[in-house]
């Protein structure tokens, strides 16, 4: 049997795995729409752990990480040092956000800020942002799992072909088990992902160059410029620094505004599970070390890969590794890819008909359920159209999406911890903010320093929330106060 | 020390661990050399900053727990 069969069947197995895994959650939850989006707030320590990790850590990391090492070094770096400072804040931010949840029965994040600043054209902006954002997140993932099927079939089944099984097989379970289906799969995803990328981490640089240390010898002996902050754009000339430190923040303050990771305060059984999540947080991020070592061990090994992104499937393919390894990582990296699809699939069309639909239409449980199912199937096919056309770089899809969705982080904190806030000033707030984004986005020469055309939004949404908000009449004090202050008024827990 | 203590200077060293990462803190680190356990300079601070807050969020967390078996809640204080 030639091997590229071998590791397909491998590849094929796990698929059915997974898809077992995924429609046997979906037995025994309660039939309502909190039961298919919430997960009837019952995920515990261990589900949460890696549901977390493995929405965080994607087809992005898991071959865009080892992509940008090898062809722009340490711009890489930038993954790195974003992630402990963007979780960190979701120690406080996501239990309050659970309390609130729990209070007022919210299952999105428009509907906490709907609740604090009573707008239905808040809630569908929101919506429409939440989207916008997310179909070039979905689009990455279907593309890194094309790309994983793809090499190693030696393209025997195209991007196209292998994007449309893996993500029919999503499909399928997300539909029929909803968040249930996500929480299982990616603890089983995740647990894959994090053996697979230490294993390959360790061991490509020792059979490629005969360790870690002297693999970064020879890179720097050879090709300095990629060991030295902030690295190297696409094309191979000096990264900015205005870039390199924008990304960073932007990352940083958009992390945990993802509404698919925000809904998870409301997924949780209690706080205590939330920031246990934060405090472990990191050592998710350090598997980010082992997917660039394996980027570097491509560096004087593969010449010139004309779309970097395959350099992770390229070089396992080309060093001779027994088939049932070649074959268990493909499976982890559709586990990365179909782990945070599947959540960024189902959170679309739950906060398309929650926050975008539903505030407009009244609509029974059942019409709900089927909707969120319909749309589903609508991001899916949207998102895949977009997955066959484009040569982008991976994590240059999710680093623009990045720039929508910090946008929602000023207002989820002032709804939360800024009595002073009104409607007005979150409306106008958001509305210039992400006009400002999506106007640089459209017109990158004139973002000043090349910086994140986020991190602009953001200098001009702060003073207009801020201000707005000190020129409109102030809002209820027994309102805002069950926002600010959650915890009066409530048993401890 | 006092939660609320506990809190600020958490908030204090992760205001650090941000300037540390982004212009202009990061010119101070973006060298290659020298090596560590291997890694170019470059590449073991940003890891080594990871290691670094784990070792802080847990400290925090078992102040935020032990702040809130005594009952000692501040305004910002979750219960």
């Amino acid at each position: 049997m030639p091997s590229w069969v071998t590791i397909t069947l491998i590849m094929a197995a796990y698929l059915a795995l997974t898809l077992a895994v995924g429609l046997r959650a979906g037995r025994g939850r309660s039939a309502s729409v909190a039961g298919y989006v919430a997960g009837d707030r019952q995920f515990g320590l261990l589900v949460m752990y890696f549901v977390t990790g493995a929405t965080v850590f994607s087809a992005f990391a898991f071959l865009g990480g080892p992509g940008w090492a090898y062809s722009r070094g340490a711009a890489a770096f930038y993954i790195l040092s974003y992630g402990v400072l963007g979780i960190v804040p979701w120690y406080f931010l996501g239990p309050r956000a659970a309390r609130l949840g729990r209070r007022f029965g919210f299952v999105t994040q428009a509907q906490l800020l709907v609740g604090r600043f009573p707008s239905r054209f808040l809630s569908a902006l929101v919506a429409v942002l939440s989207i916008l954002a997310f179909i070039p997140y979905i689009t990455l993932q279907m593309r890194g799992a094309g790309i994983v099927i793809e090499a190693v079939t030696e393209g025997r089944i195209p991007l196209w072909a292998g994007a449309a099984v893996a993500y029919g097989i999503v499909l399928i379970y997300v539909l029929v088990s909803g968040v249930a289906a996500v929480g299982w799969t990616n603890t089983l995803q995740g647990i894959f992902m994090l053996g697979i990328a230490w294993i390959l981490g360790l061991y490509l640089p020792w059979v490629l160059h005969g360790g870690i240390g002297p693999m970064f010898r020879d890179i720097l002996a050879n090709r300095p410029e990629l060991l030295e902050l902030p690295g190297l754009t696409a094309s191979g000339d000096p990264w900015n620094w205005g870039a390199y430190s924008s990304a960073i923040l932007v990352s940083a303050v958009g992390l945990t505004m993802w509404p698919h990771l925000f809904m998870k305060a409301f997924t949780a059984r209690d706080d205590r599970i939330l920031r246990r999540t934060v405090v472990l947080f990191p050592t998710f991020q350090l598997f980010l070390l082992p997917v660039f070592l394996i980027g570097f061990a491509g560096v004087m090994v593969v010449d010139q890969l004309a779309q970097p992104d395959f350099i992770l499937p390229h070089l396992v393919l080309s060093v001779d590794l027994p088939v049932i390894v070649v074959g268990l990582f493909c499976a982890g990296a559709l586990s990365a890819s179909m782990s945070t699809g599947d959540a960024l699939l189902h959170a679309t069309a739950s906060v398309a008909v929650e926050d975008g639909i539903r505030p407009f239409r009244a609509m029974g449980e059942a019409t709900q359920r089927s909707l969120i199912r319909i749309l589903v199937v609508v991001a899916g096919a949207i998102s895949y159209v977009f997955a066959l056309d484009e040569d982008q770089s991976l994590v240059v899809l999710l680093l623009s999406s990045y720039g929508i969705i910090a946008q929602l982080a000023p207002p989820i904190v002032a709804a939360m911890y800024w009595r002073r806030a009104t409607t007005a000033g979150a409306v106008a707030g958001l509305l210039a903010g992400s006009a400002v984004t999506l106007f640089l986005f459209l017109n990158p020469a004139l973002r000043p320093w090349e910086i994140h055309e986020g991190i602009v939004g953001l200098l001009v949404h702060l003073p207009v929330l801020v201000g707005v908000s000190l020129l409109t009449p102030p809002q209820d004090a027994g309102h805002t106060r069950l926002f600010t202050h959650p915890e009066l008024g409530e048993e401890p827990r | 020390m006092s939660i609320r203590m506990i809190r600020l200077a958490v908030a204090g060293f992760f205001v650090l661990v941000l300037l540390a990462v982004i212009w202009p803190g990061a010119l101070l680190l973006r060298r290659a050399e020298p090596f560590v356990l291997g890694l170019p300079f470059s590449l073991f601070w940003p890891v080594f900053l990871i290691v670094l807050s784990w070792a802080v969020l847990l400290v925090l967390d078992a102040a935020e727990n032990r702040a809130r078996g005594r009952g000692d809640r501040s305004p910002e204080g979750e219960g």
